[in-house]
């Protein structure tokens, strides 16, 4: 892996998928025979000779049972199946009663989801942890097979026990290191990099796709891309997923016309593929691409109306019309559908946002937390509601919890900056404003909050050099913020004066005008500068020496 | 009371053999449960042989079997053959228990003490072949002693005279090592205490009343099997069980209520539905089942299996205490209380529907009539140091730790090793803030709970930990509270209070990051949270203040320089900007932490452990 390349045996790659195809179908693990498959398929130039026929792994006389539980687990009759497959010895239909005991749970709690807020429901609660309870006594006695250590896993992640969870899922991936579902779940637990290295994975070939999908949930998008791309280039280039996952990371690095692109591309060759297309939506809005965004929607809704993906497109389709009301509507239908799918949730907190639905705003972000607390949005979301709310120190953290996700984005180090300044920390909000421009300013913010700071605190030569870098960067541009920029000339008119830096004072004294706001105030500016002026010129003619005192002006 | 057997010999010689063939009559009849035939022939029989004691006897047998208390009574009153013969004082005594006329019983059986031999005083009962005895054949001597004793215990029972009857008991069970009727009413009614019952069993005359040594082998561990089932008995190394036995329905209710009392509910429940299963009316495991049903919360089974007992049998106790417990599973108090109220009147010695009955009052914070419901209870059930846990617990919720105190020293007198009791003597301690103590019982207790629940702990105990956890901080040792926290929350995932808990000994230890992740776990479960919401807001302040202001901020200087223009010109005073209105928003933030902090309260106590 090191230096980027990537050597695999294609022929026992090949051979250990078609096995774990096998597995993971006979098993009902839909998603991870979808994911192998597709990966699978990306290699289909790949010949191997399928020497036997891969075979249920259930014995002889279990045979009629799991044929029994595996159609009623399809029929997702899942009590049933698990009823039918509770008495039985092989792994296959341990982990179908186990599984499907799990799914008929998570199902019910769908269903009886009244409210999107309601909290947890105390009962199913208490089944989870009857069912966490047997598996445990089950791993304890040491008679699990992987993917009955995948499904532990899973238990122990919805009842909150993470660390226990890792571990097991590890185990869970040691012992079978192709079951792609246990990978994913891992990496949503792994939430830093210390966590991730006290692990210990097997050094599978699958361990770079896992990688790659880390790195870009910890927002180490370089590294994720550079894995992704070893990966096309080792030989999984027809990968749809490895396709999506680029796209993806160009998304997270705000480079919004690669990511459009690499979407665009995807879609030609799958083009009724759902997966991550609620991603591409999120782009097509940051455009401002209406027509687009509207295709992909109706294309969307063609293919499956009731998908969370789908959904999400059209939530964001209405967004973009600002019929918020109707963006919210799609997004609850995406929650019905998964109430664990992330993005609708943040996207919902910020359609609350635009309503000025602080509280359901709140709601709608801590849920996204709690799903994945690597959600630097909803932090942030947070953060801003309780700005509105006027709970600095809330809006504090949350904010920092945001900066931490994202170290190196100028937003959250300018919010940051702001809340300090209102708790009147002025230290620390001046390092947050430094910081953020060191770390290119994204929104060309920071360095005006720093000026206005400066004025603040009263430190009218720090301000002054601030307010004229500022209207050096944005002289140029014929901005939106008209209002500061004036501002900044008339302070730094201003403060020339008073220096008695006549020249100066002038130009930007000339420069106001420019702007509707201050034009009154530049030309009595204008007046005193040419009173000055003369005045100057008078002591110049009396040749006297030049008086600096300033607290004699006005 | 055994009907006689058909072979048997009637040997009064100058009777006709036509008599004797009635008396056969009478004998199959009764057999065949045709007691009008019985009753007739054996009433012609009375007046053939001219009121022969032994054909009256039959007769008032015969009339028993009918119902006919009073009038077999009477039948043996009238010829004074209750103070002749000992079977027939067992029978009219018999039938007065039966007649509720217990004082009557009594004085039946004290008369005839005073006259054959005392039953009560005198232990060594010298074996009497008086000659003032028929012998009924096939009935050993020692056995109607036995079932004298018992029926003497039964009537002391009825009359509240607990101790005297459960020495009665005792020495039915010594003349007859096979009374399971005694054994059944020490140990069913929890007449004795652990120590009590083991000096019983040991004191039990085995070897010379059993045959071989293999008898008294079976003899001693079924009655073991069946002692007290609470307490240190693990119960997955149970006594040793003669093997053939194992599968018996008796002993695997005794197995699964010890799995009950280990809180392994689920495990309880698939032993007494297989017990059930087989045998689907098995009356002592039917309270046991119940239990088990309200445990795991099987709203629906217990309303099912409430109804067919009470169309089966609407004359027991148990059939309505299933009733009673379906409402208070279902939060319905009052119907609750009524139907437990008719369990206890109907059978006024069933413990379980006692103590259901002070739990309906528990559940709502009644605590008085609580504990008037568990006095009685504990009054009924000598042996048993449930009641008094509870009338402790009771009288801690109402503030009253002296009396708590006194309450929990009765329960451990009763049942020293139970992990519950020394819990809750733990709790008593921390709440009279001595903590080195209450730590000791937790730890105590939990070396218990260790050795009931192998390998894996019930989910019961999740307080125990979190309370474990409440004290070690007390006791300021963190790292012990957090580690005990983290255990009960694997007990119990999702619990607001142990978050809440987890969060506040971050805060005393100024990790204010965990701090505040904790108590918003503990918020999203439990919204109206106060003290999570009080702390979060304290911890988020004490967080704004000791950490850096930005990820990466402590590796930059300490104060920023412009990497611009300098001048070196002293500052402008005439600024544009007013500083005098700015209102300050700052808060001040107390001293320390921990000094507003409220204590945690610990409210944890098995209220809604159920039953004996």
């Amino acid at each position: 892996m090191e230096g980027g390349r990537l050597l695999l045996d294609f022929k026992s790659v090949k051979l250990s998928l078609y096995k774990a195809i096998n597995d993971c179908s006979s098993r009902g693990l839909t998603q991870s025979t979808k994911w192998l498959s597709e990966l699978n398929f990306a290699i289909k130039n790949v010949k191997v000779k399928c020497t036997q026929p891969y075979k249920i792994a259930v014995a002889e006389d279990e045979l009629d049972d799991y044929y029994l539980a595996k159609s009623f687990f399809d029929a997702k009759e899942y009590d049933r199946c698990a009823f039918y497959a509770s008495k039985n010895s092989s792994n296959v239909l341990k982990f179908l009663h186990y599984y499907s005991r799990y799914l008929s749970l998570e199902r019910k709690k769908i269903d009886s989801l009244t409210e999107l807020f309601s909290g947890p429901d105390p009962n199913s609660a208490g089944d989870l942890q009857q069912l966490c309870k047997e598996l445990r006594d089950l791993h304890i006695r040491g008679g699990m097979d992987a993917f009955c250590l995948y499904i532990f896993g899973v238990v122990l992640k919805r009842l909150d026990l993470l660390d226990e969870a890792m571990t097991v899922l590890a185990e869970a991936i040691t012992a079978e290191p192709l079951n792609w579902a246990a990978w994913l779940e891992l990496s949503m637990l792994v939430t830093d990099r210390s966590k991730a290295r006290s692990l210990s994975l097997p050094n599978h070939w699958m361990k770079h796709f896992y990688l790659g999908r880390t790195y870009l949930d910890q927002q180490l998008h370089d590294k994720s891309l550079e894995i992704h791309y070893a990966l096309q280039t080792a030989g999984f280039n027809g990968s749809t997923y490895i396709l999506a996952q680029i796209a993806i990371a160009h998304h997270n690095k705000r480079e919004v016309d690669e990511a459009i692109d690499t979407f665009t591309r995807l879609r030609k060759i799958d083009p009724y593929r759902l997966d991550n297309i609620d991603v591409l939506s999120n782009l097509y809005y940051v455009k401002e691409k209406k027509t687009e965004l509207t295709s992909l929607a109706h294309a969307a809704c063609e293919i499956d109306k009731y998908r969370v993906e789908t959904c999400c497109v059209i939530g964001n389709y209405y967004s973009l019309r600002s019929d918020h009301q109707k963006a919210v509507l799609y997004f609850q239908r995406a929650l019905r559908l998964n109430p664990q799918y992330l993005a609708a949730w943040t996207l919902m907190g910020h359609e609350y946002m635009e309503m000025k639905n602080t509280n359901a705003a709140i709601q709608s972000y801590r849920q996204a937390i709690e799903v994945n607390r690597r959600d630097y949005r909803a932090w942030y979301g947070l953060g801003q509601t309780y700005e509105i709310l006027k709970m600095p120190y809330y809006c504090l953290y949350y904010y920092k919890q945001a900066q931490l996700l994202r170290s190196n984005d100028s937003r959250m180090l300018v919010a940051l900056g702001e809340t300090y300044e209102k708790l009147e920390k002025f230290q620390e909000a001046l390092k947050c404003f430094y910081k953020a421009r060191s770390v290119g300013d994204v929104e060309g913010s920071a360095i005006l909050k720093l000026a206005k700071l400066f004025v603040r605190l009263m430190d009218t030569d720090q301000a002054a050099t601030a307010f004229s870098e500022y209207v050096n960067e944005n002289d140029n541009l014929a901005g939106e913020n008209k209002s500061e920029l004036s501002q900044a000339h008339l302070y730094l008119a201003n403060f020339h004066m008073n220096k008695n830096e006549i020249e100066l004072a002038y130009q930007h004294a000339q420069s106001t005008l420019n702007f509707e706001e201050t034009k009154e105030e530049g030309k009595a500016l204008l007046k005193a500068i040419s009173q000055k002026r003369t005045v100057m010129d008078d002591l110049k003619q009396d040749m006297q020496v030049e008086d600096s005192d300033p607290n004699d002006t006005s | 009371m055994p009907g006689g057997s058909d072979d048997e010999m009637i040997i009064n010689s100058d009777k006709s053999a036509s008599i004797d063939s009635y008396r056969k009559l009478v004998r199959t009849h009764l057999d065949l449960h045709m007691y009008s035939s019985a009753l007739f022939w054996a009433d012609k029989v009375v007046t053939l042989t001219n009121g022969e004691p032994e054909d009256v006897f039959w007769l008032a047998q015969c009339m028993y079997h009918m119902k006919q208390y009073h009038r077999a009574a009477h039948l043996l009153q009238s010829r004074g053959l209750e103070k002749a013969h000992l079977v027939c004082t067992y029978l009219a005594a018999k039938c007065l228990l039966e007649a509720k006329q217990y004082t009557d019983a009594l004085n039946l059986l004290s008369a005839s003490d005073s006259t054959s031999s005392s039953v009560t005083i005198e232990l060594t009962f010298a074996q009497p072949e008086e000659s003032s005895h028929f012998s009924i054949k096939g009935l050993p001597i020692s056995n109607v002693h036995s079932a004298t004793l018992f029926l003497k215990g039964c009537i002391l029972e009825a009359l509240d005279n607990r101790s005297l009857a459960s020495e009665c008991y005792k020495q039915a069970l010594k003349y007859d090592v096979y009374c399971y009727d005694a054994f059944e009413a020490l140990v069913q009614h929890q007449m004795l205490t652990s120590g009590e019952e083991q000096d019983l069993l040991s004191s039990l005359p085995l070897s010379s009343q059993c045959k071989t040594k293999e008898e008294e082998l079976l003899v001693k561990s079924v009655y073991e099997s069946l002692l007290k089932k609470y307490q240190s008995v693990p119960p997955r190394s149970a006594v040793q069980v003669v093997q053939r036995l194992r599968n018996n329905s008796d002993l695997s209710v005794a197995q699964a209520e010890r799995h009950y009392y280990a809180c392994a509910y689920s495990e309880c429940f698939s032993i007494t539905t297989a017990v059930l299963e087989r045998d689907p009316y098995h009356t002592s495991c039917l309270p046991i089942h119940i239990a088990c049903l309200v445990e795991l919360k099987k709203v629906n089974d217990l309303f099912s299996l409430a109804h067919e007992l009470v169309d089966l049998w609407p004359h027991l106790a148990v059939s309505w205490f299933a009733v009673g417990c379906y409402y208070y599973l279902k939060g319905k108090t009052d119907p609750a209380r009524r139907y437990l109220g008719k369990s206890t009147s109907i059978n006024r010695l069933f413990g379980p529907a006692w103590l259901a009955y002070g739990h309906s009052f528990a559940i709502e914070n009644e605590h008085d009539q609580a504990m008037a419901a568990y006095f009685k209870a504990s009054q009924l059930m000598k042996g048993c140091h449930l009641p008094h846990l509870y009338l402790g617990l009771e009288s801690g919720l109402t503030n009253n730790n002296k009396l708590a105190e006194k309450f929990f020293l009765q329960a451990s007198a009763i049942a020293p090793m139970d992990p519950f009791v020394i819990h809750e003597k733990g709790v008593v301690a921390y709440q009279n803030n001595d903590y080195k103590a209450a730590l000791k019982y937790f730890e105590d207790a939990l070396v218990k709970v260790k050795e009931i629940n192998e390998p894996l702990i019930a989910d019961k105990w999740e307080p125990l930990f979190n309370n474990l956890g409440h004290t070690c901080r007390k006791l300021g040792m963190y790292d012990k509270a957090l580690e005990y926290h983290r255990e009960a929350l694997v007990l119990s995932p999702l619990n607001a209070s142990t978050l809440a808990s987890i969060g506040f000994v971050f805060a005393l230890i100024s990790n204010f990051e965990e701090a505040v992740e904790y108590f918003h776990k503990a918020l999203a479960l439990r919204r109206d949270d106060t003290f999570s919401t009080t702390m979060l807001t304290n911890a988020m302040e004490a967080l704004v203040s000791d950490a850096p202001s930005f990820k990466g901020a402590e590796l930059d200087a300490e104060c920023p320089s412009l990497p611009l223009r300098r001048r070196s010109e002293t500052p402008n005073q005439n600024q544009t900007l007013d500083n005098s209105g700015m209102s300050s928003i700052l808060m001040e933030r107390a001293a320390s932490p921990a000094a507003n902090f409220g204590d945690m309260d610990m409210t944890d106590s098995f209220q809604d452990e159920n039953n004996t």
